[in-house]
């Protein structure tokens, strides 16, 4: 009883922030995002015996949130078909040049296609390989590979597209 | 490699150490600057994609699951609860069972296991009688009366059949008394008509709502004690 404890806390204090960092660029709403990682959490530890390796407790936790994601659509049909641009907006207020950027950046990422984004934030902040991806998304490699390189070059591109705004910050 | 192949791995994968990659990124210069900067462009993204996690998200989690075992805990001390309840239950109702539920059968059986019991406490030539008025006061919870005495009424007192109120006689017989069981119906017990066993045989008869019960030894004459008791007791209902 007590060791699943302690391996519960333990997997919560590590992989939590991944998790809902993942959860969010999937919802891309805040609080859609920390209930779907409390629900991930929750089901997590009554399945807790089922994980025998622990490397691979990341992935195991989110193909559980990739899940409980789909779940939610089953239960209502999302009414945003369309997110508004406004509300996808980090609300933090910008000061540094970082933030701005990051500000920009984060809403070009959420105006990419969900299925060009999700291996992305698999790959970058996941740390996952594209087999690992593959095999999560239930798509083969190939296929991760080209959304991965599409979703890379559309980002570039839009950076390229702003150089007046962003002349100045760039210097 | 040609330039499109490279260009496709490194946006694929900025971090890409296949060999093939490797070569040409130190085989060409332009290559490696190309690399170079996808790699400065995944650190932008790496940035952006570091949203800021709630502080608190950490410790909800933690919460939620204790809060939610122990929700589980307390459902299975319910479950605990009411077994052990289950158990009380049963256990009640066996001993119940047990204690009121009639270890024979039938009528002639439960007679002849009383007779047994009370051998020996009355001997047929005992002094005491009982008069036919103080043995009709008896009958009366029963609804009953006798007419005449039967014989020498040796003993008359209620006494538990089978947990039922009943009148328990006892006259003298030729050679051992002679038991007679006047005992409300009941359904738990099947009326046999008659029985005997290597001392005793006896014979029951069936009234509206009493049936009287006769057990004697091998001397005596069944049919009439019997006919006698058929002639002599009357029921006011």
């Amino acid at each position: 009883m007590m060791t699943k404890q302690v391996r519960y806390e333990a997997l919560v204090k590590a992989l939590h922030g991944d998790l809902y960092r993942y959860a969010y660029w999937l919802t891309h709403e805040k609080q859609v995002a920390e209930d779907l990682v409390q629900e991930t959490f929750l089901r997590a530890w009554r399945a807790l015996d089922s994980l025998k390796d622990e490397k691979a407790a990341k992935s195991w936790l989110i193909t559980i949130l990739r899940r409980e994601n789909a779940r939610r659509f089953e239960r209502k049909r999302f009414e945003m078909s369309e997110y508004e641009e406004a509300t996808i907006t980090d609300t933090k207020s910008v000061t540094t040049e970082q933030e701005l950027e990051n500000h920009w950046l984060r809403e070009k990422i959420s105006q990419l296609p969900p299925e060009y984004s999700e291996p992305l934030v698999l790959q970058v902040l996941g740390g996952f390989s594209g087999e690992d991806i593959a095999s999560m998304l239930d798509l083969n490699k190939n296929t991760v590979m080209t959304r991965l390189f599409r979703a890379r070059n559309q980002l570039k591109e839009a950076l390229e597209a702003e150089p007046v705004k962003r002349g100045t910050y760039n210097g | 490699m040609d330039d499109l192949q490279f260009r496709r791995a490194i946006y694929a994968d900025p971090n890409n150490q296949d060999a093939d990659t490797v070569a040409a990124q130190k085989e060409d210069p332009s290559k490696k600057q190309f690399a170079q900067e996808i790699s400065k462009l995944d650190e932008r993204i790496k940035q952006a994609l570091h949203v800021p996690v709630p502080d608190d998200l950490c410790n909800k989690l933690i919460l939620r699951q204790t809060l939610a075992s122990h929700q589980v805990h307390k459902r299975k001390n319910r479950v605990h609860l009411a077994l052990a309840a289950s158990v009380a239950i049963v256990g009640g109702l066996m001993l119940n069972f047990l204690q009121f539920s009639s270890a024979y059968s039938n009528l002639g059986d439960y007679a002849l296991a009383h007779v047994y019991h009370e051998q020996g406490s009355i001997t047929n030539n005992a002094s005491s009688q009982v008069t036919l008025t103080s043995l009709n006061k008896k009958m009366a919870a029963f609804d009953g009366n006798f007419s005449e005495s039967l014989g020498k009424l040796l003993f008359a007192d209620y006494c538990r059949f089978d947990g039922m109120k009943s009148l328990h006689l006892v006259y003298q017989g030729k050679t051992s008394p002679v038991t007679v069981f006047v005992v409300p119906k009941n359904e738990q017990l099947s009326f046999s008509n008659a029985f005997n066993d290597k001392q005793y045989f006896g014979s029951s008869i069936e009234f509206n709502h009493s049936n009287i019960i006769v057990v004697a030894d091998k001397n005596e004459s069944l049919g009439q004690w019997q006919q006698n008791i058929s002639e002599t007791v009357s029921w006011s209902i």
